[in-house]
C-alpha cells in the first residue's frame, strides 16, 4: 500500500518538476525573445533595465551594446564619407590659388608686349604653381587612400637605419641649399616593425619641415632611442619653433601654425606623417621652444619577441 | 554620437565663507571613439571632473550622462554595476591587486560581472601591450611601466563605453611615460575606444584628438563642446 503512495508521490513530484522546468524555460525563452525584438526594432528607449544583477538584465545590457556597436559602425561609415567629401572640398579650395595664378600669368603671356625677362619670370611662376598643384594632388590622393584603408601598409620587421638614411637622402639637396647640415647620432641598428616605403616618407616629411623652417647655416640632428615598447626617432631643428598652443593642432589636416603663414606649404606633411605612423601602431610627438629648437619624435613599435 | 555629457556640473565642498568650488558649471561633450585630454593645474578641478564622470562621487548640481543614462537617477547599487560594465579606470598609482597575477587582474572586472572572458580579445590586448611574457607574474615583479600597462589592459578588457585615465604617467619616468602614452593612443585608435585622460602635463596632452583646458573649476573657451 505504501509503495503506491510513494510511487504516486514520486510521479507527482516528477510531473511538478517537469511543469516548473517548462515554465522556467518558457519564461527565459520569452525574455530572450523580447530582447531580440528590441534589437530588431532598433529602439534604444526600450532598454531600461541594464543595471540589475539577474540574467535578463545582463542580456539586455549586452543587447544594448550590440545595438550601440551597430549604430557606431554606421556612424563611422558616415564619418568616412564626410571625410572624403571634406577632402574634395579642401582640395578644390587649396587649388584655387595656384590655378588662378596660372590663369593670370597665361593671360598676361597671351596678351604679349612683354620683355624676355618678364616672359621667363611669368613662365617660371606658372611652372612653380603647376609643381605645387602636382605635389598637392599626390599628397591628397595618398592621404585619402590611407584614411579610408584603400592602401594597406605592410609593416615588417626590418632594420631602421636604411629607412632613416633613405629619408635623409631625399632632403639633403634642399638642406644644402640653405647650408644646413643633417647629422645622425650613433645608434645600434635595430629591426623595427615598419613599412619601409611609407615610414621613409613620414620621416622625410618631418625632415622637409625641419629644413623649411630652419635658419640657414644651422644643424638638424637625428637620433634614435630604444624604449621598452617603442623606438623613438628624434629630429631636432633650430628654426622658428612651435608655440605650445599649436602642439595639438599642427598635426591636423591643412593646419598651418600662426608663425608660418608667410612660408610655402599646404599643411599636409605632418598630417600625412601622423597617419602613416598611426597605421603602424606608432605616433608622433613634438616639443619646442620658439626661437630655440623644435624636436619631432617619431615612435615605432619594437618587434615583439 | 555623444557618449559622455555633462550639463552645468557643479561640485562644492564646505560652506560659506569657506566654500570650495571644485567644479563651477562645467559643460562637456565627448563623442564615441574620441581621445580627449583635460589639462589643468593642481586644484583646477580636473580630478573632481573625472570622479563625477566615473560616477565615483555625486555632484552638488548639474547632470552627468553616460551612454544615455543619467547617473544621478541611479541607486548606489545600480551605479556600481553600471560603472563595472561601462567605465574603465586607469589611475596614477596603477591599483592592481597584489595577490593576483597580471592575467587574473586583467580579467577580474569581467569575472566579477559573471561574464565569460573573451579569450582572444584579452590575448590580443596582452600581446599589444607587451605583457605576454609577464602575464602569470604578480604585480610586485613588474616595473612601474609594466604595471601601468597591466592596469590599462584591465580597463580595456571589459570593453567599456569610456576609459577614464587620471594622470596615467604621473608615477612614471619619462621613458616609460612615452611607452604608456603610445599604448593609450594606439589602443584608442585601434579599438575605437573613447578615452578621457586628465593631466597637468601639456606635453602629453598633444596626443589627444581634442584638448580641454580647465581652470578654477571652469572650462576655458568652447573646447568642452565639440
Amino acid at each position: 500500500m505504501s509503495i503506491y503512495i510513494i510511487s504516486a508521490a514520486a510521479i507527482a513530484c516528477c510531473i511538478l518538476t517537469i511543469i516548473f522546468c517548462r515554465r522556467y524555460v518558457m519564461k527565459a525563452f520569452n525574455a530572450i525573445d523580447m530582447v531580440l525584438d528590441r534589437i530588431l526594432s532598433k529602439d534604444t528607449s526600450l532598454f531600461s533595465d541594464t543595471t540589475g544583477e539577474n540574467r535578463i538584465s545582463k542580456l539586455t545590457h549586452k543587447a544594448r551594446r550590440i545595438m550601440d556597436r551597430n549604430v557606431s559602425e554606421v556612424a563611422q561609415t558616415k564619418e568616412e564619407k564626410e571625410t572624403i567629401q571634406g577632402f574634395i572640398s579642401d582640395m578644390s579650395h587649396q587649388m584655387k590659388t595656384p590655378l588662378s595664378g596660372i590663369s593670370m600669368y597665361a593671360d598676361l603671356l597671351l596678351e604679349g608686349n612683354l620683355s624676355v625677362e618678364e616672359q621667363n619670370e611669368f613662365l617660371s611662376r606658372v611652372k612653380s604653381s603647376t609643381d605645387k598643384l602636382q605635389w598637392m594632388m599626390d599628397s591628397l590622393i595618398k592621404m585619402s587612400r590611407l584614411e579610408v584603408g584603400a592602401i594597406q601598409l605592410t609593416p615588417v620587421s626590418e632594420n631602421i637605419r636604411h629607412t632613416i638614411s633613405d629619408a635623409i637622402g631625399s632632403v639633403v639637396a634642399a638642406a644644402s641649399m640653405k647650408n644646413i647640415n643633417i647629422s645622425v647620432a650613433d645608434f645600434e641598428d635595430t629591426p623595427l616593425y615598419h613599412d619601409k616605403r611609407w615610414t621613409r616618407e613620414a620621416i622625410a616629411n618631418v625632415l622637409e619641415n625641419a629644413v623649411k623652417y630652419s635658419v640657414p647655416d644651422s644643424e638638424i640632428e637625428v637620433s634614435v632611442e630604444l624604449l621598452p615598447l617603442y623606438t623613438k626617432i628624434v629630429i631636432t631643428d633650430h628654426g622658428i619653433g612651435v608655440d605650445k598652443s599649436d602642439w595639438n593642432m599642427i598635426f591636423k589636416r591643412f593646419y598651418r601654425g600662426q608663425s608660418v603663414k608667410d612660408n610655402e606649404g599646404a599643411g599636409l606633411g605632418l598630417y600625412l606623417a601622423v597617419l602613416i605612423m598611426e597605421k603602424q601602431g606608432g605616433y608622433i610627438m613634438v616639443d619646442s621652444i620658439p626661437g630655440d629648437f623644435t624636436s619631432f619624435s617619431l615612435f615605432l613599435q619594437n618587434c615583439k619577441k | 554620437m555623444a557618449i559622455l555629457m555633462t550639463h552645468g556640473l557643479k561640485k562644492y565642498y564646505g560652506k560659506e565663507p569657506n566654500l570650495v568650488r571644485a567644479l563651477d558649471g562645467v559643460d562637456v561633450k565627448i563623442e564615441t571613439g574620441e581621445f580627449v585630454a583635460v589639462v589643468g593645474m593642481s586644484g583646477s578641478g580636473k580630478s573632481t571632473l573625472l570622479h563625477m564622470l566615473g560616477g565615483l562621487d555625486k555632484p552638488t548640481d548639474g547632470k552627468v550622462i553616460i551612454d544615455g543614462h543619467e547617473l544621478a537617477e541611479m541607486t548606489d547599487e545600480q551605479l556600481t554595476i553600471f560603472r563595472r560594465r561601462n567605465v574603465g579606470f586607469v589611475f596614477q598609482s596603477y591599483n592592481l591587486v597584489p595577490i593576483l597575477s597580471v592575467y587574473e587582474n586583467i580579467v577580474l572586472p569581467i569575472e566579477l560581472d559573471g561574464n565569460t572572458v573573451d579569450q582572444s580579445f584579452v590575448d590580443e590586448i596582452i600581446d599589444m601591450l607587451g605583457l605576454s611574457e609577464k602575464k602569470n607574474n604578480l604585480p610586485g615583479m613588474l616595473s612601474g611601466g609594466q604595471q601601468q600597462r597591466a592596469a590599462i589592459a584591465r580597463a580595456l578588457a571589459a570593453k567599456p563605453s569610456v576609459l577614464l585615465a587620471d594622470e596615467p604617467t604621473g608615477n612614471l619616468d619619462s621613458k616609460t611615460s612615452q611607452d604608456v602614452l603610445g599604448v593609450l593612443k594606439m589602443t584608442s585608435t585601434q579599438f575605437h575606444q573613447t578615452m578621457m585622460m586628465i593631466t597637468h602635463n601639456e606635453h602629453i596632452a598633444q596626443l589627444a584628438d581634442r584638448v580641454i583646458h580647465i581652470e578654477d573649476g571652469k572650462i576655458k573657451g568652447k573646447a568642452g563642446m565639440k
